[in-house]
């Protein structure tokens, strides 16, 4: 068989910012608890930043994509390992009893707090009838 | 009307009937839970770099000032505590996945580390680990004598430390 290459073998991925492999996603562990007020969403999200945190509600879909840096300088050699660093991703179905235009949320020592605030009970409407 | 749905499952915690059988799945969850107790927490890489080893562990929500880091005849210890949101009953709780409670590690120290040059900070939920390295120490070759003669051993021949 033939050596010779028919064409050029792929270039390398263009090395991403973060030192990560962006094809590898995890799924962070949270809680989710209820109070008077609404719902809050804990989630584990170690090496994530306010800056790299992408955290959006449409349509009625929250997502939450959390870009980790990678912890050490290029040209480290992994001697032990039990965990993959990668980025995080996670998404959930919202109600319409959650008021989707007052969710808030914070990042303090990679965990991420939303809270879901319960919407308001719509008010029966009364509708005049007209008399012909 | 779900407020959560994760496939084909869904959550109303405003409902008494499928708080019921939240409460079950919760439970599946749990046992889910005690699968991976066999893990060790938290999870820990070690990278090697030119001077120094680098030790690092994710563990969101740890808080610094609660953070114990010591080293004793070459054994790291790091342990500390998660704790769960104030206030919160159980069973207010639709998923519970967070680790929970103390936690506690051992690793040996390999070689040549200089442990008083040790240092550790933690960022965004990552605790990293500096563990300098120290020279490599030269080879030395170590007489042996012949225990067959009765004559005192010669001393070996001093070196400047």
């Amino acid at each position: 068989m033939s050596t010779e290459l028919t064409r050029s073998p792929e270039p390398p991925p263009p090395p991403d910012e973060t030192g990560v492999d962006p094809n590898v996603v995890f799924t962070p562990p949270i809680d989710i608890f209820e109070t008077e007020a609404g719902l809050v969403l804990l989630a584990d999200l170690p090496g994530v930043t306010s800056e790299t945190l992408e955290l959006q509600v449409q349509d009625n879909k929250l997502t939450l994509f959390g870009r980790v840096k990678s912890p050490v300088p290029p040209g480290a050699r992994v001697i032990h390992q039990e965990y993959g660093v990668g980025h995080f991703l996670r998404s959930f179905i919202l109600s319409d009893e959650v008021d989707h235009e007052r969710i808030t949320a914070k990042l303090t020592n990679g965990v991420l707090e939303v809270f879901l605030p319960r919407a308001p009970k719509s008010q029966p409407r009364r509708i005049q009838v007209a008399i012909e | 009307m779900a407020i959560f749905r994760w496939g084909q499952q869904t959550w109303d915690p405003f409902r008494d009937l499928e708080r019921e059988v939240d409460q079950l799945l919760a439970s599946v969850s749990l046992s889910f839970q005690g699968l991976r107790v066999g893990r060790q927490y938290p999870p820990i890489n070690v990278y090697e770099l030119e001077n120094e080893l680098l030790l690092i562990a994710e563990l969101a929500g740890a808080k610094p000032d609660a953070l114990e880091v010591t080293v004793a005849e070459g054994v790291l210890n790091i342990r500390g505590r998660h704790n769960g949101p104030e206030g919160v009953a159980d069973d207010k709780y639709r998923r519970q996945e967070r680790p929970r409670g103390v936690w506690q590690r051992s690793l040996p120290l390999p070689d040549r580390i200089l442990e008083d040059r040790m240092s550790a900070e933690f960022t965004n939920g990552v605790l990293k680990i500096r563990l300098p390295r120290g020279a490599a120490t030269q080879a030395r070759q170590i007489q042996v004598l012949d225990g067959s003669t009765e004559e005192a051993p010669a001393p070996p021949p001093s070196e400047a430390t």
